[in-house]
């Protein structure tokens, strides 16, 4: 090495690549109020589009009368499921393999259903004649409580399939009934069960709730009649399979149809799926000739597109005396609304909810699932989880603490006992997953030594005897969870949605002098890509992360890929990145070679540069090599560079983590006060430590919101008793405690740069960690489980039940 | 949502039966009444106008009396509805007690509401429609025993929470 080259540490750190914590690129415009999100969007003569919507769960549409509402000055149209039914679009199917109104066609089957769309020159004019809309209805009993689905007399909700036996998932028992899913091995769990030396048993309900995004859903749709080309800007989490879903329903050839998610305040799931309101303002536009926008306001948000969790779960599960798990029987009754339009792989209908043996060697297990349908909003997103892997992790992790319960052991212990060995990975769990990697004892007794556990349950034992004498009436909960997230989204061979592989692409230009753009089929709702991918890419091609642009979300410009839910992302376009990054180095090895004047194979690559081996004074940065590659004329090599790499993953990543709560409770007034929360997450390689941490503490902190207060409740006339933010929990900086992180590296053995994601890591494991927080205090006074949300009326309702006011 | 109370009335109990039937008292009485129609002599038709926290709209509805258990009992039923501000429904039994050369008049009222008004109303619509039927029977009150009817504009505007609450 010559003087004029700096140290390797030196121009490492120049990077900005892999393992530092960069500043978050996006943030300059968000915090300026600069970023531009889909209402920001004003295109001439855009038209505005409103709902009507049915004030009635469940009820025939008898007539709909527009005449006043078209007298508006304004209403330029105002269309109904008869307006849409001759373009075969008065349906749409979901991405479930059920199918969905658009506009209520003849019926309405939940409160908030969309029933007519009015377009009009402004949202005025739309606001006021979608009061004008008479709609007569006639009111059907409503279905709300799943478990009476199938019961005799109960009312018929999807008269559309009434007669079909079979559904997109096998058999169907009943009209109300939509599929049954089994994982596992029944008969020989069942015989586990029945021979076992203790058994414990527990029902729970994971209660519905909502991702809420802080930007409602929305797009703006144009059709150019001229070209004949369709452009639709619109909150989408996937744009590509948008375009391809538009494509197929509109018959639009898809290369005339452009997608473009601009910034997305957040997705959270909630922004999946295909709405009406899409596909209502598409047809607006053909029909009208001009641009149509559509935005949702909050209680639309909160009570007609995608809810998430909803399960009904009993879970059974055996052991030895010592505390050795032998076997796990589940059932689930799903509450999937009035349509199934929940946003899972194709084969899987209940999510990856056969994850839900956990972290635990767990030898024989079985699994069932009903879905059902009611008379509620559809949807059943993965809300800031891999599909269905909160309530699989909240089951198990509430299953262990009651059966520690049960054997009148530590649960700590218990779980220790029970982890999937170092020395077994990669794991062949009983319910069908191949775990990647893992190290948990590690991460364990990381934890727990970290809030010195047994110094905590010494001051709760002593904590239970000051309230038994009456010197307190706070109790004290230490929470624990250890959970096992499955992201990535996912292999091609098992994992599709309508019929579409889950890979994920990303297309790189190296520009001649030596700064790049990369394109991504994904798509940042503030998870931060611009900045993450741009390192990863760095430390690939040894251009400086700031040298690096990032795009995504653009139809017409970027690789065709499935998008961000899921913690797919880094996953599988991370892994995409590496891939077409490591395309670019294999050329640019090459060029350099020829203007080294040395073999290919004499050069070695040094972090931002090639040297010739055993002369480091010759080398090529990869700024000389960009400029060489489009200026000078080399024999046998296209000019310029550039790769594309299509990256479908050979299996899921495993991240995992171990979170303890320590929580005050008042018994008299419910009140809930977390002292400390700690949180080990192994998310494998670190990219960018500053956004891990920041997803850390967003993902618990919607953990604490779902897990304490946050609910889509019902009353029994079918009504959403929580359609707002006066009743709809949203945590603010005065409930949200202080957060430690913590971390293990545990590298995924078969991605490219060994990364698993993350930013879902801390709602899966964070709300059973905050439960267990709240049932732990009361454990001591005989409490075995009670349903979440725990918030101060039901926890005062609990110490009542358990006579703690007496 | 059921409201149970009662209220004393200083007059006859025929009269109160009388005057519970009569479409012009109930008119002065029922707040927000625009319209109230007799169609026959146990049926009406009315226009309302409800507002329960931010939600304010118009319901037309039908309601429709029981006088089978007169001059002792009264019952009506009734639904309404408000477009997209929702639908209500529910009844009330009205007892008739003498007393004191007086009436006392105890009622049990139940209402389900829908739509909006669930959705946005709904920890308000309890205190919400306390509110209504205690300004219905103090009206009520008022008109049988010829006491000031108009509405007490004084006592509405008065107080923050009232203002929120918007009733």
């Amino acid at each position: 090495m010559n003087e004029m080259t700096p140290p390797k540490e030196e121009r490492s750190e120049a990077l900005k690549g892999l393992g530092c914590s960069r500043k978050r690129v996006e943030d300059a415009r968000f915090t300026q109020g600069k970023g531009n999100y889909v209402d920001d969007i004003k295109l001439p003569g855009m038209l505005f589009g409103d709902f009507v919507r049915s004030p009635y769960p469940h009820a025939y549409v008898k007539g709909i009368n527009t005449d006043a509402a078209m007298a508006v000055p304004g209403v330029v149209a105002v269309l109904t499921a008869a307006d849409l039914e001759p373009l075969n679009l008065h349906w749409m199917p979901t991405l479930a393999g059920d199918k969905q109104m658009v506009l209520a066609d003849g019926k309405v089957l939940f409160q908030g259903q969309e029933v007519a769309f009015v377009v009009a020159n402004d949202r005025y004019a739309a606001a006021d004649a979608v009061e004008l809309v008479e709609v007569e209805y006639e009111e059907l009993p409503p279905l709300v409580d799943p478990y009476k689905a199938e019961i005799e007399g109960a009312p018929i909700l999807r008269e559309d399939i009434a007669d079909q036996k079979e559904g997109a998932h096998g058999p169907r028992r009943h009209p109300n009934h939509i599929f049954t899913w089994e994982a596992g091995d029944k008969e020989t769990t069942s015989k586990v069960i029945d021979d076992a030396e203790v058994v414990a048993e527990e029902t729970m309900y994971y209660h519905r709730t909502h991702p809420c995004p802080l930007e409602t859903c929305g797009c703006v749709a144009s059709m150019d009649k001229v070209n004949g080309k369709l452009t639709v800007h619109g909150t989408f989490q996937a744009p590509h399979v948008v375009r391809t879903v538009a494509s197929l329903l509109s018959g639009i050839s898809e290369s005339n149809i452009r997608v473009i998610s601009p910034d997305i305040g957040g997705g959270f799931g909630n922004k999946v799926g295909v709405y009406p309101g899409y596909v209502c303002s598409i047809v607006a536009s053909i029909v009208t000739g001009k641009p149509v926008k559509w935005i949702e306001d909050r209680i639309e948000n909160l009570t007609s597109t995608a809810f998430a969790r909803d399960y009904w779960m009993r879970g059974k599960i055996s052991a030895t005396k010592e505390g050795k798990i032998t076997g796990l029987d589940v059932h689930v009754l799903a509450d999937h609304g009035a349509f199934d339009a929940c946003a899972d792989p194709t084969k899987f209908p209940a999510g990856f909810m056969n994850i839900c043996t956990g972290s635990y060697d767990i030898p024989t297990a079985y699994l069932a699932v009903d879905g059902i349908y009611t008379n509620k909003a559809p949807g059943g997103v993965s809300y800031r989880c891999s599909f269905r892997v909160t309530e699989a992790v909240y089951l198990i992790e509430r299953m262990i603490e009651v059966l520690a319960i049960e054997l009148d052991m530590d649960a700590a212990d218990l779980r220790r006992m029970n982890f999937i060995k170092k020395e077994q990975f990669p794991y062949q769990a009983a319910l069908g997953w191949e775990y990647d990697s893992g190290d948990y004892h590690t991460a364990w007794d990381k934890a727990l030594e970290a809030v010195d556990y047994k110094a905590l349950r010494a001051e709760q034992a002593e904590r239970v005897e000051a309230f038994k004498r009456g010197e307190t009436r706070k109790l004290m909960g230490v929470g624990l969870s250890f959970f096992t997230e499955i992201v990535g989204a996912g292999p091609v061979k098992n994992c599709d949605i309508l019929g579409m592989g889950m890979f994920d692409s990303c297309e790189i230009r190296i520009h001649p002098t030596g700064s790049a753009i990369a394109r991504l089929g994904t798509i940042s709702q503030g998870q931060g890509h611009a900045t993450t991918f741009a390192q990863i890419l760095a430390s690939e091609i040894g251009i400086s992360a700031d040298d690096i642009t990032l795009e995504e979300g653009d139809t017409d410009t970027a690789p065709y890929g499935l998008g961000t839910y899921g913690s797919r992302s880094t996953p599988v376009a991370g892994a995409a990145t590496a891939m077409a990054g490591r395309k670019i180095r294999a050329k640019a090895q090459m060029i350099a070679a020829y203007l080294l004047e040395v073999h290919d194979g004499d050069l070695e690559w040094d972090v931002d540069r090639f040297v010739v081996k055993g002369a480091p004074e010759r080398f090529k940065t990869m700024k000389e090599v960009a400029y060489a590659a489009y200026n000078q004329a080399i024999p046998g090599i296209e000019p310029g560079l550039e790769a594309v790499s299509y990256y479908d993953p050979p299996n899921m990543t495993y991240p995992f983590g171990a979170y303890v709560c320590v929580m005050d409770i008042d018994v008299d007034t419910g009140v809930t006060d977390i002292r400390r929360f700690y949180a080990l997450d192994d998310c494998g390689t670190r990219i960018n430590p500053m956004i891990i941490e920041g997803q850390v503490h967003g993902g618990l902190t919607e953990a604490l919101a779902v897990a304490l207060g946050q609910e889509i409740a019902y009353d029994e006339m079918g009504n959403v008793k929580t359609g707002s933010l006066m009743d709809f929990f949203l945590p603010t900086a005065w409930e949200t405690p202080n957060y430690e992180t913590d971390y293990t590296v545990t590298p995924s053995p078969h991605h490219p740069i060994g990364a698993k994601g993350v930013g879902e890591s801390p709602h899966v494991g964070g709300v059973p960690c905050f439960s267990n927080a709240v049932q732990d205090a009361f454990r001591a006074f005989g409490l075995k489980h009670t349903n979440m949300p725990h918030d101060h009326w039901r926890i005062w309702q609990t110490a009542n039940k358990l006579g703690l006011h007496d | 949502m059921e409201i149970e109370d009662e209220i004393f009335i200083n007059a006859p109990r025929d009269v109160v039966f009388k005057s519970l039937n009569d479409p012009d008292i109930l008119k002065q009485c029922i707040p927000g009444c625009e319209e109230l129609t007799k169609i026959s002599d146990t049926e009406l038709t009315a226009k309302v106008v409800l507002k329960i926290g931010p939600v304010k709209a118009k319901f037309s509805g039908d309601v429709e009396l029981n006088n089978d258990g007169a001059p002792e009992t009264f019952s009506l039923t009734g639904s309404g509805n408000g477009g997209v501000a929702g639908f209500a429904k529910g009844g009330a039994d009205v007892q008739l007690i003498e007393q004191d050369g007086g009436t006392l008049l105890k009622y049990v009222a139940k209402a389900d509401i829908g739509g909006k008004l669930a959705q946005l109303g709904s920890r308000l619509v309890v205190s919400t429609s306390k509110k209504l039927s205690k300004n219905f029977f103090e009206e009520f009150d008022k008109a049988v025993t010829g006491g000031d009817s108009t509405p007490d504009d004084a006592e509405e505007k008065s107080g923050f929470w009232n203002k929120i609450v918007g009733d």
